[in-house]
């Protein structure tokens, strides 16, 4: 019983032991505190790639040489088929450089140190299935909303959400020749200066036959129906929605009310989404791959990939970042345990003759180990289940605890408006706080063994000798 | 008085060497003692004579190069550290000449101490109260009821050693082993403690092993060995 007891009053009677369980306190917490933020910053990069992307996207690049069909409905018709497929859209995509009768547009064209680009992804949706297999309709509704969801800016958003391309009520119709309607990232609105109604001019070229180059210049002006956000700063940035059919025409050079010719180019990718992605996902792959193979809808030119093959770079660095963050912060457990180290060392030379007097007294050397490892032990104790209390509660809170921050010190510690986050993401995994914590418990005990081995091996008499 | 199932503690040519560098030095050159129940032993002899060591190897502290140490009946030195370990604690208990006892333990907590290495937690608990009831009354029998809760530092000198004499008496082992007890009191002090001791030998019947240097000390023991170089120089008459 002496091991308890002794352990603990030498425990007490020792303020250095302070320093060692503050500094498992620290370690644990801030491993907690930052690894629940990493975490947080991985699922919420998960989350809003997610936003964007569909499952699985189907490319089918448009060359005039392909014998595959031009319409994309038999391609859309039997995926739907498939009753592992929840729904399919058809996307039109072509790069346009963005201009308005402004300054600003030379400014951006010529300013190659710019962040704000003028080249800008068209992507042609159709918006009666475009919900079926992607947050479309989500990214529209998002703007313009305060913290609480209420409208504020009701002139960032598309007037009406059920027909998103419909002529904003700002554009008179009947002045000069008809516009079609885009939807531009939230971010090509503000670096742009454009305005619901506004009046942009989009350029392109197309492959043409006919040209001596291959190619031949197109150029289109629209007007300005509203603005998405899908909360990852590269799409909000370069994505400028609009109805496929009318992106079809741009492209094919017949004007807005017109029917398409026969020949134009009318999609180059397939969005799915799946019921189940996390269990079909590769299946569906393969075998819709095949099928659609034998059909005569699929060739060579074209690949099918999961969103995470698109966001993989990303993901993989948050993830390696979280990773090595782990192993950097566990060397302060290190330290923490080598604290612990130094200080039970310190106690053992001091405690000599404690130690001989117990031996005296019928203590084994088994027994000293114990006393001095328990010692540790409740170092370890303390030190981690405070930290882990404390650190949990930081992650849980840090948002707040950040705003506070903020609020009363007038700094800015995390910028919501880089990340595009609306609060600092921090996700406690019970099983990574149980980790830390066996971890510290496992590094202290480890730095706490070789002190207190040598207790146990002191020789007694030489202890006991001398005063 | 020869029957050798009286015979607590018994020696048998005990070496002991130490390795100093290359050389090695033999203090002890084989020593034999037999200490009978009930008996009062005084170890005399030159200082450096090898009295302490002697006294570490019969308390069972440390190994004699040569040489056995019965306690008990049982060859100490031949039983795992475990046996040899709970043999110190319930058979022998050690008085110091410098008190030896722990600064962070008060009065009681410093004599229960053999009680709470012999027993488990659950154990201890059980019979805590008990303990506390007898180490009080120990420390009240010494005239110590005054300074149950004191530290060490907090008592004097003549005050520590009669907590440690408390506390070696705790589990009521049949030996006592004093390594100068006195040495380091003055003259009246001593005679206080020496006076308790001796009391508590008698009424317990203990056996005691006590080294001194002091003659008028040896003359009240029943039995005064001397010890010159290693060697015990055979019996003197003891008178007391
Ligand atoms: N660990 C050791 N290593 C080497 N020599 C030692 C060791 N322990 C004791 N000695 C030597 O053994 C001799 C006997 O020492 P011991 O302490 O037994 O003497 P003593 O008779 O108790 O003397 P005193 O009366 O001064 O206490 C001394 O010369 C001492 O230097
Ligand atoms: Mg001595």
């Amino acid at each position: 019983m002496y091991r308890f007891f002794l352990s603990w009053r030498f425990l007490r009677s020792r303020r250095t032991n302070l320093i060692g369980v503050f500094g498992i306190f620290l370690a644990v917490g801030a491993l907690i505190l930052i690894l629940s933020i990493m975490t947080g910053f991985l699922e919420e990069t998960r989350r809003s790639a997610r936003g964007s992307l569909s499952d699985l996207i189907i490319t089918l690049p448009p060359y005039s040489e392909s014998k595959r069909p031009r319409d994309p409905a038999p391609v859309l018709e039997i995926l739907r088929a498939d009753e592992r497929v929840e729904g399919a859209s058809a996307h039109l995509g072509w790069m346009c450089i963005l201009t308005r009768q402004d300054e600003r547009s030379l400014r951006i064209l010529v300013d190659s140190q710019s962040s704000e680009i003028a080249g800008v992804k068209l992507t042609g949706v159709d918006p009666a299935t475009e919900d079926s297999a992607a947050e479309f309709r989500h990214s529209l509704d998002k703007v313009g909303r305060s913290e609480e969801g209420e409208i504020v800016a009701p002139r960032l958003r598309v007037s009406k959400l059920e027909d998103p391309f419909a002529a904003p009520p700002e554009y008179n119709a009947n002045v000069g020749r008809p516009r079609a309607s885009v939807i531009v990232g939230e971010k090509v609105m503000t670096y742009h200066g454009l305005r619901r109604g506004s009046f942009i001019t989009l350029m392109t070229a197309v492959p043409d036959p006919k040209s001596d180059t291959g190619w031949s210049a197109k150029k289109r002006e629209f007007v300005v129906a509203g603005c998405f956000r899908s909360g990852e700063n590269e799409i909000d940035l370069e994505r400028v929605y609009i109805d496929r059919g009318q992106l079809a025409r741009f492209l094919a050079g017949v004007s807005e009310d017109d029917p398409l010719p026969e020949d134009s180019i009318l999609y180059s990718e397939v969005l799915v989404k799946l019921k189940d992605y996390a269990a079909d996902a590769e299946d569906v792959r393969a075998t819709m791959g095949a099928r659609l193979y034998k059909a005569g809808l699929l060739d060579e030119t074209c690949t099918i990939r999961t969103w995470e093959e698109f966001r993989g770079a990303l993901l993989g660095a948050i993830e390696n970042e979280r990773v090595l963050m782990g192993i950097m912060l566990s060397l302060i457990l290190v330290v923490a345990g080598f604290t612990i180290f130094a200080i039970l060392s310190m106690m053992v030379t001091e405690k000599r003759r404690d130690i001989g007097i117990l031996t005296a007294l019928g203590a084994t050397p088994r027994g000293v180990l114990a006393l001095f490892l328990l010692i540790g032990f409740w170092d370890a104790l303390i030190g981690a289940l405070s930290g882990a209390v404390v650190g949990t509660w930081m992650a849980i809170k840090i948002d707040p605890f950040e705003r506070w921050l903020s609020e009363t010190f007038g700094v800015q510690i995390f910028n919501r408006e880089v990340y595009l986050f609306d609060s600092i993401p921090s996700v406690v995994t019970p099983v990574a706080v149980a980790a830390i914590v066996l971890g510290a418990f496992v590094c202290t005990l480890l730095f706490a063994a070789v002190p207190a081995w040598r207790a146990a091996s002191l020789d007694p008499v030489e202890a006991l000798r001398n005063e | 008085m020869s029957s050798s199932a009286n015979i607590v503690l018994s020696a048998r040519g005990i070496v002991k060497r130490f390795r100093s560098g290359d050389s090695e030095l033999e203090i002890l050159h084989g020593v034999d003692l037999d200490l009978r129940s009930g008996e009062r032993l005084a170890l005399m002899g030159p200082s450096g004579a090898g009295k302490s060591t002697l006294l570490h190897i019969l308390g069972l502290l440390e190994r004699p190069t040569f040489g056995a140490v019965d306690v008990d009946g049982r060859d100490a030195w031949a039983l795992s550290t475990q046996e040899r370990a709970a043999l110190r604690n319930r058979h022998i208990g050690f008085v110091f000449q410098f008190y030896h006892l722990l600064p962070e333990l008060d009065a009681v907590e410093n004599v229960m101490l053999p009680a709470m290495i012999a027993q488990s937690r659950g154990d201890f608990r059980e019979d805590r109260r008990a303990h506390i009831a007898k180490a009080m009354d120990l420390l009240a029998n010494f005239g110590l009821s005054h300074r149950l809760k004191h530290r060490p530092t907090q008592l004097s000198g003549g005050e520590r050693q009669r907590v440690a004499l408390a506390r070696a008496l705790f589990l009521d082992p049949p030996l006592i082993i004093a390594d100068e007890p006195t040495g380091n009191l003055d003259r009246d002090t001593g005679e206080l403690v020496l006076e308790l001791l001796f009391r508590a030998q008698e009424q317990r019947n203990l056996s005691l092993l006590l080294v001194t240097h002091d003659e008028r000390l040896a003359e009240r023991c029943g039995r005064v060995l001397r010890l010159e170089a290693g060697r015990i120089l055979g019996p003197l008459p003891g008178r007391g």
